[in-house]
């Protein structure tokens, strides 16, 4: 994170690297396949609902699950083969931050800077003043509150200047305010250059936070891209209130818009709630609507209501995921 | 590799693990002298200051049991070879017993020996890797860009110094506790040593004094190899046992098995071959048959040494493979 | 600089010295057991071990040696005739202790010449003033055979073993003096503790008037040594002096032969 890296970017360059990652524990497939590439600077979001296989995934990241088929490539070593130099480059926050609580914040980051090469003293001070923790630094740990908790792991993380910042649901037991910061906090650290690589199974916080987003789901990836580019991908939904309904719902069949027959699954409560219960929903792209609304009225149907509604990450990973249960 | 063991060094004080240890000898080690002192006071009151009368009566007490049908044959065997011992002592004009704090601490060894030194180590060594685990500090750990091995092998080399530290301590702890209540002399008083048992006789052609600090040394060196080797089947067990509770469990369910098959394993010959019960190596110093036929010092070392070699193979192996899931 | 590194220099400091003289101490005791070194001979024994004698005048304190009534086999507390004299002497008030009661049970005269030898008995015997001896029985009679149904000695085997029997004696007593010629020595005779079985009635008793014979004739060598009777007390009495073994004498019967040792050594009172 020295100011030197943060020239202009033209190129950015691979820093995390998964090919076709498989890992099966006893009988099971645990992660079936996943592939993605983190480049620095950029915030990667790893979306899937709890039990998708995420924390699998980011234990082989840093070795500390050895995967059963693929690579784990972080700025060109292979982990599993050079964990002593591939994780060098990384600093990781695998779910909660634990450390050691009989000791005080000062001597567990002492404790991990003898594990790695050129941390100093410095180093240490400049990390516990980064993440405001210098007040209470040499307390022990087990005075420390969650949120205090919370933020020496990430100054435990960020000690070795790691290129590659893994948190594996950060802002699990943060109040609004604390997820608020971390938000900013992980902006400024990918503005600086560094790749952080966040999973969650919140959509609202992936797509606030996120540069690109992998959505995993039963150990496969679904999908990776940019929230917007993930978004124009998918169609849109279209939702009318017609009179009389089912001649409509007919019409619009014949124009080629597809009928969603249960819009509870891809639509979230909030969308749903605000329509009546009369509605058809359809999905077809919003240009097509300008057609089929003049031969709405030459059949005499009214047309009482048009709502398009601009799909959000969560419609899409409904929609992708077959409506799996996600908050 | 340094940064690592000082690492753990210092993990290991701040948990006051070792400060449990020294606790524990503190508490104990009076209790075990002011009974030793009641003890010696009610001799006294027998036998006065003359330890020469106070062996002659044990001699012919022991002689009586001899003849005594309902003694079984394995303690009549026991007790014939105390009987030469204290003959010998007598003979030479040594007081086996006589009280002062070096004495009290050879007499604690002998008896801690084989099973309240080893239970004190366990106690150290069955936490240093599944306490990581419990806590999910092994995760923070393992992520450090250094080679499980060297990780393994820095928790390793710090249980072993911790093992000499408590063996040392418990010395040191024994001496100045006891000789408040028996005085500090005795450092150069002969103790008999090479006694050699072919069955229930004892061949006295080899068995000489040495000083008691000499013998105070030996005994201490091999507690010491004792307590390397328990501490490494704790560690082992540590790395394959999630729990610190069914870590010292085991640990615990093993030593004191140990200490009840030594004492009704005799008809049981292969048990020569588990560790538990070849863990009184200070019994071949002393001179005390050990608990089944056949079995010497060499024997027990090598058996204590296949031991403690498979458990290292096992921990490594293990540890250096294992998928770390929760 | 900070704690934790002077906690780590401690400890390794301290460590590192620790084991090296735990190795040092496990090759040293490997070394001794495997090679032990040629017992060298070097204890002598002190002066005071081998010719003590404390000083004399006076001295009632009491050893007892021989079989198992010398023990006090059968007492239920334990006592014995040794225990149950020292007591008498101190309510006399005068002083007397147990040096060391060294009856060993099942013990014969041949087995008793031996034991003579060692250097621990000689000691306690050299401290008494009184050296109480029980012994013959065991050579006699197998108590345990007689009471429990087992062959009957004829009468030629119990001849033989009075004969045998009555030689050690002798060689004992005058150990026994030699050891130390300041004490009184005091022979409890032997008793024919099988009056009521028929068949070691007679040659019973008479056995044990012949053994009896030979120790008075023993004991009358040294002067100052008593003989006590104790033939007369289970002639007609044995239900009521003998324990539950049917052999041994019992509490009561012990305290009688105590009473009698007092008696014959003519203890002035105070």
């Amino acid at each position: 994170m020295s100011t030197d890296d943060q020239v202009v970017v033209t190129e950015r360059k691979n820093v995390l690297s998964v090919q076709s990652l498989k890992k099966r524990i006893g009988k099971r497939w645990i992660v079936k396949d996943v592939s993605f590439d983190v480049k620095e600077g950029e915030v990667f979001g790893f979306l899937g609902p709890n039990g998708a296989g995420k924390t699998t995934t980011i234990r082989m990241l840093v070795d500390l699950i050895t995967p059963t088929e693929g690579r784990v490539t972080i700025c060109g070593y292979e982990v599993h083969k050079e964990p002593e130099r591939a994780l060098a480059y990384v600093g990781s926050i695998v779910e909660n931050p634990e450390v050691y609580s009989y000791l005080t914040g000062w001597e567990n980051l002492e404790q991990f800077a003898r594990m790695m090469p050129n941390v100093d003293e410095s180093r240490i001070s400049e990390v516990t003043k980064l993440v405001d923790l210098d007040g209470r630094i040499h307390d022990k740990v087990k005075t420390y509150s969650l949120g205090m908790r919370q933020r020496l792991g990430i100054a435990l993380a960020l000690l070795g200047r790691p290129k590659l910042l893994i948190l594996d649901e950060p802002t699990n037991g943060l109040d609004p305010k604390g997820i608020h910061e971390l938000r900013g906090f992980i902006r400024k650290l990918a503005d600086e250059g560094m790749a952080v690589f966040v999973s969650s199974h919140l959509l609202s916080e992936i797509q606030l936070l996120c540069d690109r987003v992998a959505i995993i789901s039963h150990g496969k990836v679904l999908a990776v891209g940019t929230v917007e580019e993930l978004i124009e991908g998918s169609s849109s939904y279209v939702i009318w209130e017609l009179e009389p309904r089912s001649e409509g719902e007919k019409l619009l069949r014949q124009a080629g818009a597809s009928i969603v027959e249960n819009a509870e699954r891809v639509l979230d409560h909030a969308t749903i709630a605000a329509i009546s219960g009369n509605a058809v929903v359809t999905q077809m792209s919003p240009d097509d609507v300008t057609d089929i609304v003049p031969q709405l009225v030459g059949r005499n149907i009214s047309v009482k209501a048009i709502q398009k509604i601009s799909p959000t990450l969560e419609q899409l990973f409904l929609e992708m995921t077959d409506g799996e249960s996600i908050e | 590799m340094l940064l690592l063991i000082k690492n753990e060094t210092i993990k290991m004080i701040r948990k006051k693990r070792f400060y449990v240890v020294l606790l524990v000898l503190l508490v104990l080690v009076p209790l075990f002298a002011y009974a030793q002192l009641r003890e010696s006071e009610s001799k006294r009151e027998k036998f006065g200051t003359d330890w020469r009368r106070e062996v002659q009566q044990a001699i012919t007490d022991n002689q009586n049991s001899l003849g005594s049908d309902r003694v079984p044959e394995e303690w009549k065997k026991y007790r014939k070879i105390y009987i030469q011992q204290l003959k010998y002592y007598l003979e030479h004009d040594v007081n086996p017993a006589q009280p002062g704090g070096v004495s009290f601490t050879r007499e604690f060894l002998n008896n801690a020996a084989s099973l309240f030194i080893p239970l004190l180590i366990m106690g150290i060594g069955s936490d240093i890797v599944s306490s990581e685990r419990t806590m999910g500090t092994v995760k923070m750990l393992l992520t450090r860009p250094i080679r499980r091995w060297k990780v393994l092998l820095s928790k390793l080399i710090t249980l072993l110094m911790f093992v000499s530290l408590t063996v040392v301590c418990t010395v040191i702890i024994c001496y100045l506790i006891s000789g408040l209540f028996f005085g500090y002399g005795g450092f150069n008083m002969p103790v008999f040593t090479g006694f050699q048992l072919n069955g229930s006789e004892v061949d006295m052609s080899t068995v000489h004094g040495v000083p008691q600090w000499k013998y105070l040394l030996m005994q201490t060196g091999l507690i010491w190899f004792v307590g390397i080797v328990v501490a490494i089947l704790a560690f082992m067990v540590s790395v394959l046992v999630r729990s610190t509770a069914a870590s010292i469990v085991i640990m615990m369910a093993a030593l004191i098995a140990g200490s009840i098959l030594s004492n009704m394993a005799s008809a049981w010959t292969s048990a020569k071959y588990l560790f538990m019960v070849n863990l009184g190596l200070t019994n071949y110093l002393a001179g005390t048959p050990a608990p089944i036929e056949g079995m010497t010092l060499g024997f027990s070392l090598a058996v204590l040494s296949i031991w403690g070699a498979c458990s290292l193979v096992v921990s490594f192996l293990v540890f250096t493979k294992q998928d770390i899931l929760n | 600089m900070n704690t934790t590194s002077r906690i780590w220099r401690i400890t390794g400091l301290l460590s590192a010295v620790s084991t090296v003289i735990l190795v040092l101490g496990f090759l040293y005791a490997v070394k001794d057991i495997v090679q032990p070194a040629q017992g060298e001979e070097q204890a002598h024994l002190s002066q005071e071990f081998t010719s003590n004698y404390p000083p004399q005048g006076n001295n009632y304190d009491v050893a007892a040696i021989g079989d198992s009534l010398a023990k006090g086999t059968g007492d239920d507390t334990g006592a014995g005739f040794a225990k149950r004299t020292v007591e008498l002497i101190n309510n006399n008030s005068n002083e007397s202790k147990l040096i060391n009661n060294l009856g060993i049970n099942g013990l014969t005269t041949a087995k008793l010449i031996p034991l003579l030898d060692e250097e621990g008995v000689q000691y306690s015997l050299r401290q008494a003033g009184i050296i109480i001896l029980s012994i013959g029985g065991n050579d006699l009679f197998d108590g345990n055979s007689v009471v429990n149904g087992g062959d009957l000695p004829t009468e030629l085997d119990l001849e033989a073993a009075v004969k045998k029997a009555g030689e050690n004696l002798s060689k004992v007593v005058e150990k026994l003096h030699q050891i130390n010629p300041h004490a009184r020595l005091v022979y409890v005779s032997l008793y024919n503790p099988f009056t009521e079985i028929e068949g070691m009635r007679d040659i019973g008793n008479k056995a044990v008037s012949s053994w009896n014979l030979i120790a008075m004739e023993v004991m009358d060598l040294y002067e100052g040594s008593l003989i006590v009777p104790t033939y007369d007390l289970y002639m007609n009495n044995s239900a009521r002096y003998l324990s539950s073994d049917h052999f041994h004498p019992n509490g009561d019967s012990y305290q009688l032969i105590a009473d009698r040792i007092i008696q014959g050594l003519a203890i002035p009172h105070k």
